[in-house]
């Protein structure tokens, strides 16, 4: 009923009082058509003022790029097209059809994001009791985004009639955080306060810490009824000694200290028969004549006194000084500052924990490119510096096979075994048109397959061209596994995570269990002896050789789901590659796994401690590892007696 | 003795023909990790010409491209640079990209009196009296992008992130300073340096958002290169950040970089450029319909294109000005001349070899074109930034002081050449 009265109320008084939705719109027309948050607020205001169904349309269009303008006249219209040549033009106001005009005689009136925000906020109330649940669910969005305390009424009416669950959940989250910011009563803020003490989320400690904003004022100068924060004393990380005395001279309990220019102007202002307040011209070279020609110009009253021997810190030692807050109510204050020191505490350890994933991630992807090497430098003894090109031809495997099928799920699954076939033929072709003749000649295998590696760049450039190339992972990889606000970690790193630790298992496998794997490392201890044992060590060699070459081709696939394909996708990977396997100890499975594992925490944690420049923590990493070379020469897991083969 | 005679009849007709054409050299890299970009911009140039010739050439002439390859190898592009002028005699090069080939050639150019047109976006900082820069200085992408998140997204903290080479690093400078200018804390600008080609982004993600705990808008401003955008809009994504929220705006992401890439995980972030392909512009249809012909309906224009578009124009008229394309000719005539740009307005050519521009910004769109939702007036490059203290001073004015990095403040031509 009373409702019912209310819109009988807009519907008189619409006439007579607003002008029409048109007349505004055309009195704005410039300021719409170039959208800026700065004269928005006016419009946006007037045009709810009209109260109309139409009028909220016009906002919700103008939210959603719908509408568009004639070039000639400048008349704002929605437009209806079918074939997106020629578009019926609809006026804003009657919903009628005005006229049909071809494309490039209208334009289209593009907000920026800045002025949709403001758009969605202003349209909250209308959006939070429309029937549809995603247009509540945008409503609740575009509040969290742009909090008003006009928001609050109608959110919790809202929060109120809402059915769906989750939906109620997030509507129940909001009016908690405007009821911090915006509700009179102090126990309800405290109440809101206390139940975010167990949030993580970034809102939450957004909500709570301009609580907590506070200025530090002169003690005499606090009024009676402040909230008062504490003491603070200068010359601490808070309040400066410069800050401090900036505070006293704003009071006028001090009077600036002249900067040298300041001092040198006045002088200047009084020179008079070659002398300043007495003092000869001659001497004002020393710093020390000129101070006292200032102060008698001071005593005289030509200028402002100034002790020159208290320093900032003696001048501001008489005085107190506390920070208030600028929040009233000590109970709200107090509660916020419990909540997010409980809040703090646990993002504190959550923080520990993300990093602790990150660097399980990174060592992850490091060991997944770094194990087909494990396998031809560690095992076989072969410097392969096309290591990396193989990781490249994997992942461009894996971009070819998504342009031939394109159901994502199905292109990847296809793609691993390819990547492995195509990268082990590869490597089976490398080892017997160029390795085998190289066995045990280390400088020339380095350079021969460094050659090879710069060959097969350039052709994946004549092929791929230099532009990175896409390789889309399947939707269900997509997004973060959310522990919680802070600990979260996306399922394509979770993926490369698993698939490394398959590998890991299947190497072991395959070198301990199987009789592939016994001869293998037969050969690599003594090929002569394994020979005369009816093992042929070529075509052993051939096998290892392919399969370290074929796992690189698999993790090409992997690596470029996480990041990008290009060319150089594997020169970034084959220094951190040697570094893995050099660092882990040569000839091991294991130590592979303990130098990404190592390489990986390290490259994190000096990430944590200079988080400004990325390329600066690997640079320290590495001459950790040097250092760590020196005293460690054969890495952490050391291969001992014969099976060190020397 | 035949040989002979027929060695002479080609010398000759070489030479006869030298008479009538008007050379162009083309420096841009066709080979090596810059190709893809500067193939285009050759491909450009060709274009152009080969209309310019379609018009009647230049003063009477034909105009013939000399394409070189300076193979992305910056050492050479300064030999290229003297082939294109000592052995082809040039009248004009069009070519560059990055700045380092740029600082390669500018002394070879300076030492032959040579006139280049430099059409990509760069860190300013610089002015040549051979050289025309018709891409954008700072204060033509960066500072306007800056004032964009300040005044319309009411952005209050910043996360300036970029690869680490001369570009960013001397954007961020200038960036960083331009922002306490404008109040913002220091300790409110968070600025990070990545290798190229970097892809290990899920911990500078995660330092990007907890930036807003303090209930602060937080947005990025991106001078990363290349494939590491990659990886970083994939990373923004998989941490569930919409543009939103915290919105990206970039200074190396155009059409062309976006051409081919799955864009969902971009959509409404920003870039700021002079030029979008989308701009809605009778000049600019008729250019991208020229450039589908010619090149193929898949491929698109971008601002680098825009650049030389004008830069090729303005050259063409002004030598029909000073009716001769001798260099310090049609230098005096470069001063002061218009073309109308592809956005609509138009392009000013200045005395300190900047012109003045619009300054555009779009929101990326699912199709991988930009939808522009903020365009400024004509805004004059500027050579040397006001923002640092150490650039402030100086000034670049060839027409009437004829110096590139005037002393203001002591009123001294500090040097001619651009060594620095």
């Amino acid at each position: 009923m009373y409702r019912l009265l209310l819109v009988l109320c807009f519907f008189f008084a619409h006439p007579i009082f607003a002008q029409s939705l048109t007349e505004i719109v055309e009195k704005h027309q410039p300021n719409i058509l170039k959208g800026s948050v700065k004269t928005a607020a006016p419009i946006i205001a007037d045009i709810q003022a009209v109260g109309t169904e139409a009028a909220t349309e016009f906002l919700t269009n103008w939210q959603d790029k719908a509408l568009w303008f004639i070039k000639e006249t400048g008349q704002i219209v929605s437009v209806v097209t079918d074939d997106k040549k020629t578009y019926q033009l609809i006026d804003i106001e009657t919903g009628t059809l005005v006229t049909e005009l071809a494309k490039k005689d209208i334009k289209q009136i593009k907000p920026n994001s800045g002025l949709r925000k403001m758009l969605g906020s202003a349209l909250v109330t209308g959006k939070l009791l429309s029937p549809q649940k995603e247009i509540r669910l945008a409503g609740v969005d575009a509040l969290i985004r742009d909090p008003k305390a006009s928001h609050l009424d109608p959110l919790r009416v809202a929060l109120e009639a809402e059915a769906d669950i989750e939906l109620k959940g997030i509507m129940d989250r909001a009016e908690r955080q405007l009821t911090i910011q915006f509700d009179d009563l102090e126990v309800a803020r405290v109440a809101a306060i206390e139940s975010f003490s167990n949030d993580l989320s970034v809102e939450a400690r957004g909500t709570l810490n301009p609580l907590l904003s506070n200025k530090i004022m002169l003690a005499d100068l606090v009024p009676e009824d402040a909230n008062i924060k504490g003491p603070i004393t200068p010359g601490s990380e808070a309040l400066t000694y410069e800050d401090a005395f900036d505070l006293l001279v704003a009071a006028e309990k001090a009077t600036p200290v002249p900067t040298n220019a300041e001092i040198a102007s006045i002088l200047e202002a009084n020179i008079e028969n070659d002398t300043i307040a007495g003092f000869a011209l001659a001497d004002m070279s020393d710093a020390d004549t000129r101070i006292k020609a200032y102060l008698a110009l001071a005593d005289a009253g030509k200028a402002l006194a100034f002790d020159p021997n208290a320093t900032i810190a003696d001048l501001v030692a008489d005085h107190e000084f506390i920070a208030v807050y600028v929040e009233t109510s000590k109970a709200v204050t107090d509660a916020a500052s419990n909540a997010l020191d409980q809040i703090n505490a646990k993002v504190g350890f959550s923080r520990f924990i993300d990093l602790a994933l990150d660097g399980v991630s990174l060592a992850s992807i490091y060991f997944l490119a770094a194990i087909g090497l494990a396998i031809t430098f560690g095992v076989m003894r072969v410097i392969n510096m096309a290591h990396g090109e193989f990781i490249m031809m994997g992942a461009y495997t894996g971009f070819v096979v998504q342009q031939i099928i394109p159901n994502y799920t199905v292109s990847i699954i296809l793609a691993v075994p390819l990547a492995f076939a195509v990268t082990f033929a590869a490597g089976v072709a490398m080892e017997r048109l160029v390795i085998r003749h190289l066995y045990h000649r280390p400088l020339e295998t380095l350079l021969a397959t460094f050659g090879i590696s710069i060959a097969l760049q350039q052709i994946a450039k004549n092929i791929f061209g230099t532009q990175a190339r896409p390789l889309t992972a399947p939707g269900w990889l997509d997004g973060s596994l959310v522990i919680n606000e802070v600990i979260q970690i996306s399922w394509i790193r979770i993926a490369i995570f698993v698939l490394s630790l398959l590998f890991l298992l299947l190497l072991l496998f395959i070198l301990n269990k199987t009789r592939l794997g016994l001869e293998t490392r037969a050969v690599t201890q003594n090929p002569r002896m394994a020979a005369s044992m009816g093992i042929n060590p070529d075509r052993i060699n051939m096998l290892t050789f392919g399969l370290g070459s074929g796992i690189a081709g698999i993790a090409g696939v992997a690596i470029g789901l996480y990041a990008k394909v290009t060319s150089e996708l594997g020169a970034d990977y084959i220094v951190q590659s040697f570094m893995t396997v050099v660092v882990g100890g040569v000839g091991n499975i294991w130590g592979t796994l303990a130098g990404a594992t190592m390489i990986g925490f390290l490259q994190k944690g000096i990430e944590w401690f200079n988080p400004s420049n990325t390329l600066a923590a690997q640079t320290y990493m590495i001459i950790f590892i040097i250092i760590f070379i020196q005293f460690r020469p054969r890495g952490i897991i050391a291969l001992k007696g014969r099976a060190a083969g020397d | 003795m035949k040989k002979l005679l027929l060695s002479s009849a080609l010398i000759a007709a070489s030479a006869g023909t030298a008479m009538a054409e008007i050379k162009v050299g083309i420096l841009h890299s066709l080979s090596g990790t810059m190709a893809i970009s500067e193939t285009t911009l050759k491909d450009t140039m060709l274009m152009l010409i080969e209309q310019q010739n379609a018009k009647g050439g230049l003063l009477g002439e034909k105009l013939v491209p000399v394409v070189v390859d300076p193979a992305s190898d910056w050492p050479l592009f300064a030999e290229k640079a003297r082939e294109l002028l000592t052995v082809h005699e040039v009248d004009v090069i069009f070519g560059n990209w990055t700045s380092v080939s740029r600082k390669s050639v500018l002394p070879v150019i300076e030492e032959l009196n040579g006139l280049l047109f430099y059409p990509v976006q760069y860190e300013g900082e610089e002015s040549s009296k051979n050289v025309f820069y018709t891409g954008a200085a700072p204060n033509q992408q960066a500072i306007p992008a800056t004032d964009y998140y300040l005044e319309e997204l009411g952005v209050e903290k910043f996360a300036l992130l970029g690869t680490d080479y001369v570009y960013p690093r001397t954007t961020n400078k200038i960036l960083e300073q331009y922002l306490k200018d404008s109040g913002i804390a220091a300790d409110d600008i968070f600025v990070n340096y990545t290798p190229f080609g970097h892809s290990d982004w899920s911990k500078i993600v995660a330092d990007v958002v907890a930036l807003g705990e303090d209930g602060k808008k937080v947005g990025v401003i991106s001078t990363i290169n290349g494939d590491a955008n990659i990886g970083f809009y994939k990373e923004l994504a998989a941490a569930g950040v919409s543009a939103d929220d915290i919105p990206v705006v970039a200074f190396s992401v155009g059409e062309e970089e976006l051409a081919g890439l799955d864009t969902t995980n971009l959509v409404g972030h920003l870039a700021a450029w002079n030029y979008f392909q989308s701009a809605d512009a009778e000049a600019n249809t008729s250019f991208i319909d020229a450039w589908k012909d010619t090149m193929g309906a898949e491929r698109v224009t971008n601002d680098p294109m825009e650049a030389h578009y004008i830069g090729f124009n303005m050259w063409v008229n002004a030598a029909t000005a000073a009716g001769t394309t001798d260099v310090d000719a049609v230098r005096d005539a470069m001063y002061g001349q218009e073309f109308p740009n592809l956005t609509g307005g138009t392009a000013v050519m200045l005395p300190n070899h900047h012109l003045a521009k619009p300054v555009l910004i779009g929101e990326i769109q699912e199709d991988g074109q930009f939808d522009i939702i903020s365009q400024t007036a004509e805004v004059p490059g500027d050579a040397w930034t006001d923002f640092l203290p150490e650039s402030a001073v100086l000034k670049s004015d060839w027409k009437e002081l004829g110096c590139g990095m005037f002393n203001t403040e002591t009123n001294t031509c500090v040097q001619l050449k651009s060594n620095y």
